[in-house]
């Protein structure tokens, strides 16, 4: 069977996150813009909705719904405002890592705060990018070291989101230097461990609410208990991450997409000029027409890749289709932002109009989880059967530096 | 449910077409260019085969059955295997798709306003073609008007029981063999779209003969012809739909709606072409340049490649959204337009990275040959059945207020 409609259930949560959407995050973009957080009011209503834990299986306390409607979620939250969707508790990319990188014993503990819908404040992130590439060898500067009875971390990440409320991360560090990407390993670290300090917060560009700063580790002690082992193969399982979540950002690129080319469609038939609205210009309408097609297309590549994890399919075909869509609803949104600036003229340059910050926060999500780059480079190497090396295909610093 | 499955019989046309494209089209398709001609035993067996695969029904079903016996309760399945055959059949070779024995383009017209007795007469010629194929054709476009529809000159002056009509129409696919042709007329050229009737002219009509046959770009194993109408007196019983069918615009309508099923058609053969310009690239890479290395221009490659493939893709989605929109009769004008502007564009850009991916290589017309073809021909895919422009046209209308021209 082809079908392009979402399943009843999907369909209504659809259509209570669009009223929410609507009521609750459209609205107050520019209020999380100026206070660089969410409201704790739409944190709170986000997690009694389930929202964030909608992917995570049944049986590790989540609703099990998939990583479909969990896109279908982000796009709609997306089309309200792109960037809240970075200050929400558990939309973070912490439970697509533990999801990928944990046993279910760890899994289970790790994610029951993110799915507990009396929780407004469960955050936890992944830390992954460093400053400063390493030129002595490949790998992170951030080091595991063996102690006894675990690990001790000592290093600076960056680049990671909601540092300052988060309880926990996954961070990724160097175990054995000589392997290099090869020789990464993944542990959990609490706010309260000793030796862990919150950097400063970064300025960024767009989606500044999602609260981006440096992780620093000094001496950090880890139990063996608390390092992720990814399964038989941790370098494929990070991969599978990355590739997750760089979907689910793409679904909100989609969401940040449509709701561009709408602004700009509705600009396009008030604003008047030689005596007609503008849109009544072929040069005009055939951007419209453009950025349509774009969107449109990037919204079931979306859905598509999303389908095919939660059916299940071979793992490089599921890469394959999670790089192609995830890489251009990047390089779409991006488009359609930037023309809803151009279309407004001189009024889109202004902070009146929506449209520029729209055009910021499809910049800095592009950075977010894999870059449209890396994503082009993974596709190309699945298409040409090359093995799936860390080095070449995971989101390292060495290519470009990424937030998590 | 969202999903893109293939059921068994959409798998096994694929799978069969794949194979047949693989082992007995593809290696043909450079002879069939040059020559000018697809050679007809191998479309008399295809024929035969597309029959075969239909299974126990009747093949005349589709064509007997007019436009008000849909069941909208049931969706249909016929446009999305439509659109799933038609991209794996030009992947091997394009021209194959309009050189099909049968009522090409001219079938959708009939089908949608010819009455049940001209849909009997005039599909009636294609229920049994083992001794001789045959096609019939769509006669829109002349010289003076391509895109705007309403322009056309050809005229038609009822006189007694037959119209008698006078002009030149161009571009005509399987125009020269075609047993009979849909012709776009105008009683009087003032009156717009609303002047229009639609003809089934016959081969061997007095006053009806066959201009130059094109040399073109691409697709060149297909017959693109000039038709001339000098004086052609066609019969009343001839004129689509009848007399009483043409008080309005219905003339022009039924020009339009031929497009928005083979729009999306149009763009899965794009999509095809596109595929196989694509998938030659990516094999060249991996069995000529040194991967294993840091090449740093390879980079640059790879990324070309991946954009390549997931335009094609994006392509894709919105053709199979436009073909289940029509199975699920939605009505899908502007989701048929984008189907076939993004996969035109993807698909030329397919092609041409292919060849800049391959390198000098790519352009040698023996060594890849294939590649070569393949820019040649997918060009018209953004031109015909509606530029790109036009489409853009189809869907700004439907995107901004009020706008009904430029």
């Amino acid at each position: 069977m082809i079908s392009f409609e979402p399943s009843e259930d999907q369909q209504l949560i659809l259509g209570t996150v669009a009223d929410f959407t609507r009521a609750s995050v459209a609205p107050r973009a520019r209020e999380v813009e100026g206070a660089r957080a969410v409201s704790d009011d739409v944190r709170r209503a986000v997690a009694e909705m389930g929202l964030g834990a909608a992917h995570v299986p049944e049986a590790l306390g989540g609703q099990g719904l998939g990583l479909l409607t969990a896109a279908l979620i982000n796009e709609e939250l997306g089309f309200g405002d792109a960037a809240t969707c970075f200050g929400l508790p558990a939309f973070g990319s912490f439970s697509y890592a533990v999801l990928e990188l944990a046993s279910e014993e760890q899994a289970r503990a790790l994610l029951a705060p993110l799915c507990d819908p009396s929780r407004g404040d469960a955050f936890a992130s992944v830390a992954w990018s460093e400053r400063a590439v390493n030129r002595e060898r490949a790998g992170f500067t951030t080091l595991a070291t063996p102690v006894d009875g675990g690990f001790e971390l000592t290093g600076r990440k960056c680049f990671v989101q909601n540092v300052e409320l988060a309880e926990r991360f996954v961070v990724f560090a160097q175990v054995e230097a000589e392997r290099g990407w090869d020789g990464l390993g993944a542990f959990v670290v609490s706010k309260g461990d000793a030796g862990v300090s919150v950097g400063e917060r970064h300025r960024t560009l767009g989606v500044d609410c999602g609260n981006f700063a440096e992780l620093g580790l000094e001496k950090v002690r880890v139990a063996s208990s608390e390092r992720l082992m990814g399964g038989s193969d941790f370098t494929r399982a990070t991969l599978r991450f990355f590739a997750k979540y760089s979907l689910i950002v793409a679904a909100r690129q989609v969401g940040l997409g449509r709701a561009a080319f709408d602004v700009a469609r509705e600009y396009c038939d008030i604003r008047k000029a030689f005596g007609k609205p503008i849109g009544h210009f072929q040069a005009v309408a055939f951007t419209l027409a453009d950025r349509h097609m774009d969107v449109e297309s990037a919204r079931e590549m979306v859905r598509r890749a999303a389908w095919m994890w939660d059916a299940g399919k071979d793992d490089a075909a599921c890469l394959l289709a999670t790089a192609h869509a995830a890489a251009h609803a990047h390089e779409v949104a991006m488009r359609a932002a930037d023309d809803a600036v151009q279309l407004h003229g001189g009024a889109g340059f202004m902070r009146d109009v929506i449209v520029e910050k729209m055009m910021r926060d499809a910049k800095q999500m592009s950075l977010v989880g894999m870059t449209p780059e890396q994503l082009d480079q993974l596709a190309a190497r699945i298409t040409t059967g090359q093995p799936l090396d860390a080095g070449a295909v995971l989101p390292t610093p060495e290519t470009q530096a990424i937030f998590t | 449910m969202f999903e893109l499955e293939l059921n068994g019989q959409q798998r096994m046309l694929k799978d069969a077409l794949a194979d047949l494209g693989k082992n007995v089209v593809r290696p043909q398709s450079l002879s069939w260019d040059r020559k000018k001609d697809i050679d007809p035993e191998f479309l008399r067996t295809f024929y035969g085969m597309s029959q075969a695969l239909k299974g126990d029904a009747n093949p005349m079903e589709d064509f007997q059955e007019g436009p008000k016996h849909r069941d909208t309760s049931k969706p249909s399945q016929a446009n999305r295997t439509a659109a799933i055959g038609a991209e794996e059949l030009a992947w091997a070779d394009a021209s194959i798709m309009l050189s099909l024995p049968g009522a090409g383009l001219g079938g959708p017209p009939l089908r949608g306003s010819g009455t049940p007795e001209q849909r009997e007469r005039f599909f009636g010629i294609f229920r049994d073609m083992t001794d001789e194929l045959k096609w019939g054709a769509y006669g829109l476009t002349e010289p003076g008007a391509g895109s705007d529809v309403a322009a056309i000159r050809t005229s038609c002056r009822k006189d007694g029981d037959a119209y008698v009509l006078n002009g030149r129409k161009c571009y005509i696919t399987n125009g020269a063999r075609a047993s009979w042709v849909v012709i776009f007329a105008t009683v009087d050229a003032s009156l717009g779209r609303a002047g229009h009737r639609a003809f089934v002219v016959e081969r061997g009509t007095p006053g009806f003969s066959v201009g130059k046959i094109e040399e073109k770009m691409g697709l060149r194993a297909n017959e693109t012809a000039e038709l001339v109408l000098e004086d052609c007196r066609v019969p009343v019983e001839n004129l689509l739909g009848g007399e009483e069918k043409y008080t309005s615009k219905e003339g022009f309508m039924t020009a339009m709606k031929t497009f928005d099923n083979t729009r999306p058609l149009v763009a899965a053969m794009a999509i095809g072409i596109g595929r196989a310009a694509y998938e030659y690239a990516a094999d060249f890479v991996k069995d000529n340049y040194v991967l294993s290395r840091p090449i740093p221009r390879y980079a640059a490659i790879a990324e070309r490649l991946a954009r390549v493939g997931r335009r094609l893709e994006a392509a894709r989605m919105l053709t199979w959204k436009a073909v289940w929109m029509a199975d699920h009769y939605l009505p899908n004008a502007k989701e048929a337009s984008m189907s076939k502007a993004l996969a035109g564009q993807a698909a030329i850009a397919a092609c041409i990275d292919a060849i800049e991916i391959c390198g000098a290589h790519g352009t040698l017309s023996e060594d890849h040959a294939l590649l070569e073809k393949w820019f040649r021909d997918i060009k018209v895919y953004d031109i015909f059945e509606g530029t790109g422009q036009i489409q853009r046209i189809v869907i700004s209308k439907r995107l901004i207020s009020d706008l009904r021209g430029f």
